[in-house]
């Protein structure tokens, strides 16, 4: 046996106890959910029939609900994701340069992050009732009646995605601040002397240095806020109504609240392939879009 | 070289099988093995816990190898934790089973049959209707532990700072309607600026929307659907029933409002329904309580009945054992020591004094006149072999109608058409 092989072979074991752990916990209940998505399953009687792509049929062209749960995903999505990437991009860049006190304000806007998700949720939704909440409060002194946050469609939506955005601000945030101050100093010294105003600085000089941690940050948030459930099942439950019911939260309701854990599982499948393609669909623009990628 | 790679593979994967699969292998049971029964509730209250303790060390006592472990469960989360549980490896034995879900877990066979160890204390002496629920043909699914009727729960210090009689007082006076309550609700809260009424723990809008329509409904004479599974929440009974209760909690604004967290057991709300079982929330209350019937509707009163049961789990690892502790959970003695909190449906315990004096902070009288008379009279909520579906399905459409500016006729129809089809299934 060669060398090479031998060390090929030794590197297979190392690696084996890991392996196994990922092949037993992760791919093994992968391929689970894709074969519970061809039953009829139900979690209470433990019966199970094949049913074929049924599931899919149902929820294509007969459960109304789970187009209304692919539009909150997406309303969802859409509010979340430029809003925290704006966010983030902005106090990254107001808080990269040396001033007074950035240490403190770092810490403030990264301090959710390290925040349990559950106290985080439960506290807000004191905030936000309706005649006790505090925002309600403080809005009555300007004479301003609040909504019910939580409790009607419209602005229970919006209530989750800025609970959200401010939850996970922080750490984009410290992304992307590593990305700025790691741009060479020099470019925007040559920027200056060729007369460069701040805008055209960041245009022509930080923004596309910072590209692959911007393609990066917009995968990990996209995928991010298809995938929310804690924040929607601590604070609205999917409502008023099905106002927030998003595709996790609707994956939970019929698994494990209806006990149709096929129907569940189809779900899932319809979650895996959305978040697989725009993963796959991201890939293959970070390449087109970056220039600096290393 | 490539001996012993394989034989080291071979050795890795015998320990992941054995990691794997060896918990599943069966042992031959020995009678004097020693057993933990774990028995799922939804109660966290110390008062409760040591009760059941004490009953659970009764039966170690006759049974030294059996130990009994309480596991709380949440109650919004019950039937989801239950489940998921018993799907799981670590099964639970046995446990508490609310009156709204029974019909489903039986036909799903998650119950077991407990006729015979049943059999062993005395079957005569159960109240015969508080067993319809758990029985089907031969077979007994359970036996109810707690047949709670509804109440009011109300705090005598606000009736008095508003100058309006309490619900107690208007009861005597055969005055006591769902009117007169949103009367005094709302002159609670002009005179006192705090709601006048709390629904039942707070939750009558979402998990409990049952427990806060069915009351009222059947005073009105009608109920949520009847008995041949016909949608009837949404006749004109029910629309002035539920009117008068929108109206409480959006024009006169004397009801803590979906969403607030006000609360009746710290002085927050002057009435809340509850059964006796909320007795031990007020033993820290700083101030005056006491306990009245349910209001009369036109069609008198509806009185309604909270049921509960003890069930062992068919999919239990110890089946025959969790069986013969639901009985003896249930027997005469032990019906009678729960009665301080939960209500007997053994004939011999409610006919009995020590019954109405099994709770050192009600009286006598209340005992008998708000739950002895009314277990005699009332009705268990309404149930449904598909209850957990109606529940979460028709929750969106409730919440249409939990709006200020909703058509409470157009709101109920809505729900209605969500419940319709799965009410015939």
């Amino acid at each position: 046996m060669t060398q090479a092989r031998r060390n090929s072979i030794s590197g297979y074991l190392f690696i084996a106890p890991q392996f196994v752990g990922f092949l037993v916990f992760v791919l093994g209940p992968i391929v689970a959910v894709f074969v519970f998505s061809l039953q009829s399953r139900s979690l209470l009687t433990g019966e199970s029939t094949f049913i074929g792509l049924q599931n899919f049929r149902r929820m294509f062209f007969e459960d109304g609900l789970f187009l209304v749960t692919m539009r909150n995903t997406l309303v969802f999505a859409g509010g979340l994701v430029p809003a925290n990437m704006a966010l983030a991009l902005g106090l990254a860049l107001a808080l990269s340069r040396g001033r007074r006190g950035v240490g403190f304000f770092r810490t403030v806007y990264f301090a959710p992050v390290v925040t349990s998700a559950v106290a985080w949720a439960i506290v807000w939704r004191f905030l936000l009732e309706a005649d006790r909440g505090l925002v309600n409060q403080y809005l009555s002194v300007f004479s301003i009646t609040g909504p019910n946050w939580l409790r009607e469609p419209g602005w229970a939506m919006l209530s989750v995605i800025v609970n959200r955005v401010l939850k996970n601000l922080g750490m984009n945030m410290v992304i992307f601040l590593a990305a700025v101050i790691n741009v060479p100093g020099e470019y925007y010294e040559a920027a200056t002397l060729e007369g460069a105003n701040a805008v055209q600085r960041f245009r022509h000089v930080t923004f596309p240095h910072i590209m692959p941690t911007t393609m990066m940050v917009l995968v990990i948030t996209l995928v991010g806020s298809f995938k929310v459930f804690d924040t929607i099942m601590l604070m609205t439950q999917g409502g008023p109504g099905h106002a927030t019911t998003v595709l996790v939260y609707y994956i939970y309701f019929q698994g494990f609240r209806v006990f149709r854990t096929g129907y569940a599982s189809a779900l899932s499948v319809v979650l895996f392939v959305v978040v697989f393609a725009l993963t796959l669909a991201q890939w293959s623009a970070r390449k087109r879009l970056s220039h600096y990628e290393t | 070289m490539v001996g012993r790679v394989l034989w080291i593979v071979g050795v890795l994967a015998c320990v992941v099988a054995v990691g794997l699969f060896g918990a599943g292998a069966q042992e031959v049971e020995d009678p004097d093995a020693p057993v933990d029964l774990r028995f799922t509730v939804w109660t966290g209250a110390d008062s409760h816990l040591q009760l059941l303790n004490s009953i659970a060390e009764d039966y170690s006592q006759e049974n030294p190898n059996v130990s009994v472990e309480f596991a709380t469960i949440p109650f919004a989360d019950y039937v989801t934790n239950v489940t998921v549980q018993l799907a799981g490896a670590d099964k639970p034995d046995a446990g508490w089973l609310v009156e709204t879900n029974a019909p489903e877990f039986i036909q799903a066979g998650v119950a077991r049959d407990v006729r015979s160890e049943a059999e062993r204390y005395d079957m005569d002496d159960w109240f015969e209707p508080a067993l319809e629920l758990w029985r089907d043909g031969d077979r007994l699914y359970g036996l109810p532990f707690s047949t709670s009727p509804f109440l009011i729960l109300y705090n005598v210090d606000l009736f008095e700072e508003a100058g309006v009689p309490t619900p107690r007082e208007l009861s005597a006076r055969g005055e006591w309607t769902w009117e007169r309550f949103a009367e005094v609700s709302q002159a609670i809260r002009e005179e006192t600026g705090v709601y006048g009424f709390q629904t039942m723990d707070g939750q009558g809008f979402d998990i409990r929307v049952w427990h806060t329509l069915i009351p009222i409904m059947r005073s009105y004479g009608t109920d949520v659907w009847d008995e041949d599974n016909n949608v009837t929440l949404n006749t004109p009974e029910a629309v002035q029933a539920v009117q008068l209760f929108h109206d409480m909690v959006f024009q006169d604004e004397s009801v803590v409002p979906p969403g607030d967290r006000s609360d009746f057991y710290v002085g927050d709300a002057a009435m809340t329904v509850g059964q006796i079982s909320r007795v031990p929330q007020l033993e820290e209350a700083d101030f005056e309580w006491s306990m009245a019937v349910m209001p009369e509707g036109p069609a008198g009163r509806g009185d309604v009945i909270g049921q509960a049961g003890v069930v062992a789990y068919s999919a239990g690892e110890h089946g025959d054992i969790a069986a013969d502790f639901v009985g003896f959970m249930t027997n005469k003695e032990n019906v009678a020591r729960l009665a301080e909190f939960f209500p007997p449906a053994r004939k011999s315990v409610l006919e009995s004094e020590e019954f109405l004096a099994a709770n050192p902070d009600i009286p006598a009288e209340l005992m008998r006149e708000v739950v002895a008379d009314s277990i005699q009279v009332g009705r268990v909520l309404t149930p449904h072999v598909n209850f957990s579906e109606i529940d979460l399905e028709s929750r969106g459409a409730f919440d249409e109608l939990w709006r200020r500016d909703a058509d409470v006729q157009a709101a109920l129809d809505r729900v209605a058409e969500v419940i319709e089809p799965l009410l015939r299934q």
